[in-house]
């Protein structure tokens, strides 16, 4: 029984640690929006903070930004992301999960790959199906994804008061960077 | 009639002098709002002063909500850095707004910065513009 209890404990550390490897991380990827309109103040920011977890052994990639993580150039703008539009209080993170299509680790190189990634963005207490290009390659011990798209805040339930309507474009053009290692 | 120096009266020029420093005190004060400064974490007292463990303790009841965007200092080990980013006892990063260089894991810090909310993926809680108080 003890010999049994032993085995059982060895081979799950084991797949464990096999579990492990095949995944990679990164606690510091990038996700930059703007909604600029011409002529108009710039509605841009960035976050630094961004958290995302790739299995390459299934393709599945997990990423997680807190709503306040992210800087803008102007404070009032800053403010009013966070306390009118996002509701940061009340919905403090946006969430991707999804999975890479096709994906196999073999095929990524230095010279970048495009994907394509199926998943659900959910932020402001709205989940919203995507489906996008990412491009993906190697960079030292890094394999670095990269993806751009569009998102509408109407989609999220994110409600553009009239009176800056005409300042906040209708489509926020999303950039995301993710350096991930082991 | 005799043609007057200033075609606009005293009364009226008084009132000008009015308008016009009505207007650019509005002028000073909108532009002002608008365009304020950023808060500066570093020179801002804070709300509470906790250790890795207790702050990951309030997150994981869902009873942070006075601590979200409030500015916190957290006294830690560390068991990661990453360019700008430190983690305390694998349950609280700081991330610096500049690359950080000095620090090694195991070292105890009390580090200051804003929380800006849990992370679920790896169980974290997050501050940012993060400064340090203390090295022991």
């Amino acid at each position: 029984m003890k010999k049994l209890l032993f085995i059982l404990s060895v081979l799950m550390l084991v797949s464990v640690s096999a579990f492990g490897q095949s995944k990679l991380k990164t606690k510091s990827g990038t996700i930059n929006f703007e909604a600029s309109v011409p002529s108009f103040e710039e509605v841009k920011a960035i976050n630094k903070d961004v958290s995302a977890i790739l299995n390459t052994e299934t393709g599945e990639f997990a990423a997680l930004a807190l709503m306040k993580g992210f800087r803008f150039k102007i404070a009032l703008m800053e403010e009013h992301f966070n306390e009118n539009y996002v509701e940061s209080s009340k919905f403090p993170k946006a969430v991707f999960k999804g999975t890479i299509v096709n994906f196999n680790k073999d095929a990524v190189s230095d010279t970048p790959t495009e994907f394509e990634i199926n998943g659900s963005i959910t932020l402001h207490g709205v989940t919203w199906d995507i489906n996008v290009p990412v491009k993906i390659w190697r960079e030292d011990q890094f394999t670095v994804l990269s993806t751009d798209f569009k998102l509408k805040p109407t989609d999220f339930d994110i409600k553009i008061p009239a009176i800056v309507s005409k300042k906040v474009a209708e489509e926020v053009e999303v950039n995301a960077n993710f350096s991930l290692s082991n | 009639m005799p043609i007057s120096l200033y075609p606009i009266s005293m009364m009226n020029r008084k009132s000008i002098i009015v308008i016009v420093a009505f207007i650019t005190v509005i002028g000073v004060v909108g532009y002002k709002y608008l365009y304020q400064d950023h808060r500066e974490i570093d020179s801002e007292d804070v709300v509470a002063a906790l250790t890795s463990e207790s702050i990951s303790e309030i997150f994981k009841h869902d009873a942070a909500n006075d601590l979200l965007n409030a500015t916190v200092s957290v006294k830690g080990v560390i068991s990661e850095v990453d360019g700008r980013i430190i983690t305390l006892d694998d349950m609280v990063t700081c991330s610096f707004t500049s690359e950080i260089s000095g620090f090694n894991i195991g070292d105890t810090l009390t580090v200051k910065g804003r929380c800006i909310g849990y992370d679920d993926l790896f169980e974290l809680v997050k501050l940012d513009q993060c400064s340090l108080l203390n090295k022991n």
